[in-house]
């Protein structure tokens, strides 16, 4: 592998971070693509060095939601349990897998989800804005501006199957897999697009970590590489968190669907 | 319990990016494996937090779930020392 400038992985970090964070995807959807297709690095070193950021970004940008009070903490330990057991059979999955098979599996994932995601932009999921109606145990309280508004959490089952296969793709792929939940989660499970990206980010962190002690005992993580890449993760994901505030709901749903799109045809393409 | 969970964090990812940007300066290896492992832990810290949390809220459903996904990062940490 040719030796990167440090400079060029630090900033390859902070613009994926921003990215990442202002979705609440984590970013390493972003981040695995740029390192092997643009830079050259191997899809394991690559995907070793995506979870570490992830986990940076993760846990950057949930220290910004949770003080909006974005984050619903008690859905999002409820969908650990799923992710967690899925993040660890993906960590052990993937030392089985070919590079071939990781670029087909990565892409196909991708191109997937961004069709789910362009197809229902139009829903919204508030199902009231009379702050009195009762949300139930998972469920919450959002206020944006001057209107506060209900949720209640629909298709728990189906949340918490999302969740296991992201945390699977997680482990696998190294991308957190908030890609698979925030447009389950938002779209099928009555979870506004703000909740949804703000719990995924704060269940990444952990997802990730039940896999990252994995990669950290085979010794996949490249020291250098990541870390670079982690440092510019953490202010590009603060930052991400702040500007996500500013844009529309649908502007997000939208461009992280052409996102996936593109990215996951583009991987797949590679491992034909 | 927002809060607690907030400074844990916060103070993970200052303290793992503090070392990671030491270690890259410096060109040593140390505190970058430092920085990483510690970026790792960040996120079972919060679990612990998240947990002692719902303890003292009596919440013991929601305790209960939040035990469960600490046994998972932990069973995840005994499986990597033996790879």
């Amino acid at each position: 592998m040719i030796a990167i400038p440090t400079l060029i992985l630090i900033f390859s970090g902070a613009a994926t971070g921003l990215i990442g964070a202002m979705l609440g995807i984590g970013g390493g959807v972003f981040l695995v693509p740029l390192l092997t297709l643009v830079l050259g690095v191997p899809i394991r070193t690559a995907i070793a060095a995506s979870l570490i950021s992830v986990i940076a970004t993760a846990s950057a940008s949930s220290t910004i939601n949770l003080e909006r009070g974005l984050v619903n903490m008690r859905l999002g330990m409820t969908l650990e349990v799923a992710t967690t057991l899925g993040g660890l059979a993906g960590g052990l999955l993937a030392a089985a897998l070919s590079q071939r098979q990781l670029f087909l599996a990565f892409g196909a994932t991708l191109a997937l989800m961004g069709v789910v995601m362009a197809l229902r932009s139009g829903r919204r999921n508030v199902i009231a804005h009379d702050a009195g109606v009762e949300p139930g145990r998972l469920g919450g309280r959002l206020r944006e501006g001057d209107q506060a508004y209900v949720y209640r959490v629909k298709r728990l089952p189906l949340a918490m199957t999302a969740s296991l296969t992201a945390g699977a793709i997680s482990g696998l792929l190294g991308i957190g897999g908030g890609v698979i939940k925030v447009p389950v989660l938002n779209a099928f499970c009555g979870i506004p697009i703000r909740v949804a990206a703000a719990t995924s980010a704060f269940m990444i962190g952990v997802t990730g970590a039940a896999s990252a002690f994995l990669y950290f005992g085979r010794g996949d993580i490249a020291l250098h590489l990541t870390s670079a890449v982690a440092v510019g993760a953490l202010p590009g994901s603060l930052l991400g968190a702040r500007l996500s505030q500013r844009v529309e709901a649908r502007s997000l749903k939208i461009l992280m669907a052409v996102v996936l799109l593109v990215v996951g045809l583009r991987m797949a393409l590679q491992a034909l | 319990m927002e809060r607690a969970v907030e400074a844990a964090l916060t103070a993970g990812v200052a303290v793992s990016g503090l070392l990671l940007v030491a270690g890259l300066l410096l060109g040593s290896t140390a505190p970058l494996w430092w920085g990483v492992l510690l970026l790792i832990v960040t996120p079972v810290v919060r679990v612990l937090v998240v947990t002692a949390g719902l303890i003292l809220e009596h919440d013991w459903l929601f305790a209960g779930v939040s035990l469960f996904v600490l046994g998972v990062l932990l069973s995840s940490v005994y499986v990597s020392g033996r790879l």
